[in-house]
């Protein structure tokens, strides 16, 4: 399969801050060339590590993130070869500002587009602060509002990278736009993302929007917000369950369910259709509906409260997931090769096109096509 | 109408069956691009963000006819686009959405797959007006009706505990905090789907086909897990939540500075950030903590040592302090301190743009910047309704008198009285806040 983007040829000079969107690039058809140093991209060092490989080609991270692409070592003090290789790119993804990039600062080619993801941007009086995903999350406001009161603020799902692969997701956004400019006008330009704005730009449902609109301090909530009830997590037999009714015809139905399975009658007079009503009264809401969750397990709610037609979904951890009905009747589970042969689950897909868009390589080993490139 | 020549969406005009987030936001990146995207809305059912409505109207009786339109999220989610009024639950809305249709490039929607279904906009029904669409559709679960989750409904901030968000989130001793103030999975949904879409319509201009992608987002936000996947597959091992702290070095964390409720992150995992930040706290923290073995092995004791050190300092000071030597830092900013925040504003993050309800109004930014062709706001969220004749009349082609009669039996509504107008209660300093705004006693 050829995919949509065969024939572009990329080169990611990043780490974490690009690999998803170069791993997408690549699924998608895209020539992707990682360009390594010596002792190989950071992502190498990220473990988990897979046992029985030995580094730097034991990294789950580079294994998954690097999927179909290439792996090309450059000596830093090798400008020769760098500049060969950046000069037959379509796009380069970078993440160093200009003075600090072993990149050159001019022009690469007109037709070239630089796709530039950095902590704060390349303006501004933050321009050379460093970031990480918790010093992002923290410039978002997001952070500050995730959590319990009683213990420091919280980032949401750290270990996971968010703030960078929302970064990546958007730069890929940026560069396809910049690609099709491209086809129309013969030029290139730059594409550049703030990770600080990624993540501001995922914050309005508690950020300075809605703030301007309430001018209300915002703490943390908690499991739970307070722009509906019930919405949250609910505890239940064996961990918790995640009820969001905002819409009258969700209220009923949770309303209904509570009522037969408590013999609650109060829940389903009319005057609590009004969620404005049931946010006022929200701690006898959620001890109604804690009456029910109480009652099941994750998956018995779950399934009960679907069939209602409530989003209800259960707290899952990965165990849960592997396995899972849809997922396995949906075929969504893959597998790729490590570099000792070892096949290892991983997900599909990100999204199913009618036209035969996607498809992946394992990752490749430090330096493995530096040869092709460099003659 | 500023000039759209130069955009990478310029001539595309995006069909938009969006409520809330994920299809909404990547609709707004499309028509900051160039895209002419048109929300079309119901009041039977209406988008979630019309029902919202604003804090500061609750006791306005006499502008509870407009409140769909002050919600904030309208001009968050919906700056730039055009609203059309069609009941597709209708006859004749659905005749005119169809023939709407037929003159798009994109439709793009996050309906529950089977409502969309029931309501005769599915793949099939939407190709068969219009070919070589470019159809992109984000259900919770999938469009394929013979999976087991079809017709389950999910909102953004319960398909983050799903796939394990919301376990990963908070202090390890503590049940899980969850995400409840934010929904990650619209947004990365969203993302996806520009990508998806930006793809497709690249394919169709040089291939002349459509396509026809489902974005599942239980699926899109999985494809974000896969190192843990890979893991447990390998070694049965289940990540769950760490609080702050890093999976691949220490310190990094939370720490209290003077005042209340003033937080400071810190992430200084590597080695030569650890030589940095020790030549800042000196001997506040033990020398054991050079050994990067100890800093990794009891976290406990080094975070509760840092808090110390960090609680006798102003929260912004200390950010510049840490900044200034290398190391990655950041308040932990409210709302209030991103409003006054410099850098925030010199990179002109929140926007003000026209609304046709409001006057004017505040959003945020996007952050895809471009170069060459960079994006523009025309218009803050549009008021209920309000391009429906418009478009009807210049796209459609319906005359007056059909629009009137279209109007009349239901199948299409335009805005409440056009010219019913509110100001924000900000108005008035909104021009110290977001730079380059005017004063609205110029205005």
């Amino acid at each position: 399969m050829a995919g949509p983007y065969s024939g572009i040829r990329v080169v990611d000079t990043t780490g974490l801050s690009g690999g998803y969107a170069t791993r997408l690039l690549a699924g998608l058809g895209a020539e992707v060339i990682r360009l390594e140093s010596p002792d190989g991209s950071p992502l190498r060092r990220l473990g988990p590590f897979a046992e029985n490989i030995e580094p730097p080609e034991n990294s789950l991270w580079w294994s998954y993130l690097a999927m179909g692409t290439r792996s090309v070592v450059i000596d830093p003090q090798d400008t020769e070869s760098l500049m060969q290789l950046l000069t037959t790119a379509d796009v380069v993804f970078e993440d160093q500002l200009p003075e600090k990039s072993a990149l050159p600062a001019g022009e690469i080619s007109p037709t070239t587009i630089r796709t530039k993801i950095l902590p704060f941007g390349s303006s501004g009086p933050k321009r050379n602060w460093h970031t990480s995903n918790l010093v992002a999350w923290a410039a978002s406001g997001i952070l500050y509002t995730t959590g319990f009161t009683n213990r420091a603020p919280v980032a949401p799902a750290a270990p996971m990278q968010l703030a960078y692969h929302a970064s990546a997701a958007s730069a890929l956004v940026g560069t396809l736009l910049a690609l099709r400019s491209r086809r129309m006008t013969g030029r290139g330009q730059e594409v550049e993302i703030s990770m600080q704005e990624v993540t501001l730009s995922i914050a309005p449902e508690t950020g300075v929007p809605m703030f301007m609109d309430d001018r209300v301090h915002r703490e943390r909530t908690g499991n739970r917000r307070d722009l509906g009830r019930p919405f949250g997590l609910y505890p239940c037999k064996d961990g918790f369950v995640s009820i969001i009714v905002l819409m009258p015809r969700h209220w009923t139905a949770m309303a209904q369910w509570v009522s037969e399975a408590t013999g609650n009658e109060s829940i389903t007079e009319e005057v609590f259709v009004d969620n404005a009503v049931r946010v006022e009264a929200k701690d006898l809401i959620d001890d109604w509906v804690e009456e029910l969750t109480t009652q099941g397990t994750r998956l018995e709610l779950f399934e009960e409260g679907q069939r209602r037609g409530i989003p209800i979904t259960p707290v899952n951890t990965i165990d849960a997931l592997v396995g899972n009905p849809h997922l396995e009747a949906a075929d969504f589970w893959t597998t790729t090769h490590l570099q000792d042969d070892t096949e290892v689950t991983i997900p599909g897909a990100p999204f199913r096109s009618s036209s035969p868009w996607w498809s992946m390589a394992p990752a490749p080993r430090l330096g493995e096509h530096t040869h092709i490139y460099l003659s | 109408m500023t000039d759209t020549d130069d955009l990478p969406l310029k001539g595309v005009r995006v069909f938009e069956l969006g409520i809330a987030i994920a299809s909404p936001f990547c609709g707004k990146l499309l028509a900051h691009f160039g895209a002419d995207v048109l929300k079309i809305e119901s009041r039977m059912s209406p988008d979630v963000v019309r029902i919202l409505g604003s804090a500061w109207l609750k006791d306005r009786e006499d502008l509870a006819p407009i409140s769909s339109d002050t919600s904030p999220y309208v001009s968050e989610m919906n700056a730039s686009k055009r609203s059309v009024g069609l009941e597709l639950k209708t006859k004749e809305g659905k005749t005119a959405a169809l023939q709407l249709l037929a003159e798009c490039d994109v439709f793009l929607a996050n309906f529950g797959a089977r409502a969309l279904a029931e309501l005769g906009f599915d793949y099939d029904s939407v190709a068969a007006v219009n070919p070589n669409i470019v159809y992109v559709q984000l259900p919770g679960f999938g469009s394929d009706e013979t999976m087991p989750y079809y017709p389950f409904v999910a909102w953004g901030p319960n398909q983050a505990p799903l796939v394990g968000m919301d376990d990963f989130t908070g202090h390890a001793d503590d049940p899980p905090a969850g995400i409840a103030t934010i929904a990650p999975p619209d947004y990365m949904s969203a993302l996806h789907a520009a990508i998806a879409t930006i793809t497709g319509l690249e394919q169709r201009d040089t291939t002349g086909e459509g396509v026809h992608v489902d974005i599942s987002q239980f699926e899109t936000t999985l494809a974000l897990l896969g190192p843990f996947v890979m893991d447990y597959d390998l070694t049965g091992t289940v990540y769950s939540r760490i609080g702050n702290r890093s999976i691949w070095g220490a310190p990094q964390g939370v720490y209290p500075c003077t005042g209340n409720e003033r937080w400071i992150a810190i992430s200084a995992t590597e080695a030569e950030d650890w030589t940095t930040l020790r030549s800042l706290v000196g001997q506040a923290v033990d020398a054991e903590f050079d050994d990067a073995s100890i800093r990794n092995a009891d976290q406990d004791r080094l975070d509760e040592q840092i808090a110390a050190w960090t609680s006798s300092f102003e929260v912004e000071d200390l950010a510049h302090r840490l900044q200034a030597a290398g190391i990655a830092a950041h308040v932990v900013s409210t709302n209030e301190d991103l409003l006054h925040d410099t850098h925030v504003t010199s990179r002109e993050w929140y926007q003000v743009a026209p609304s046709n309800r409001l006057g004017r109004d505040v959003f945020s930014g996007c952050a895809v910047k471009l170069s060459a062709t960079p994006g523009r706001w025309t218009e803050a969220g549009p008021s209920m309704g309000q391009h429906t004749r418009e478009i009807l009349s210049d796209v459609v082609g319906l005359s007056d008198e059909a629009i009137d009669d279209l109007i009349s039996a239901g199948g299409a509504f335009e805005q409440i009285e056009p010219d019913m107008v509110a100001t924000r209660p900000w108005n008035d300093w909104i021009h110290l806040l977001v730079p380059g705004t005017e004063d609205a006693r110029d205005l």
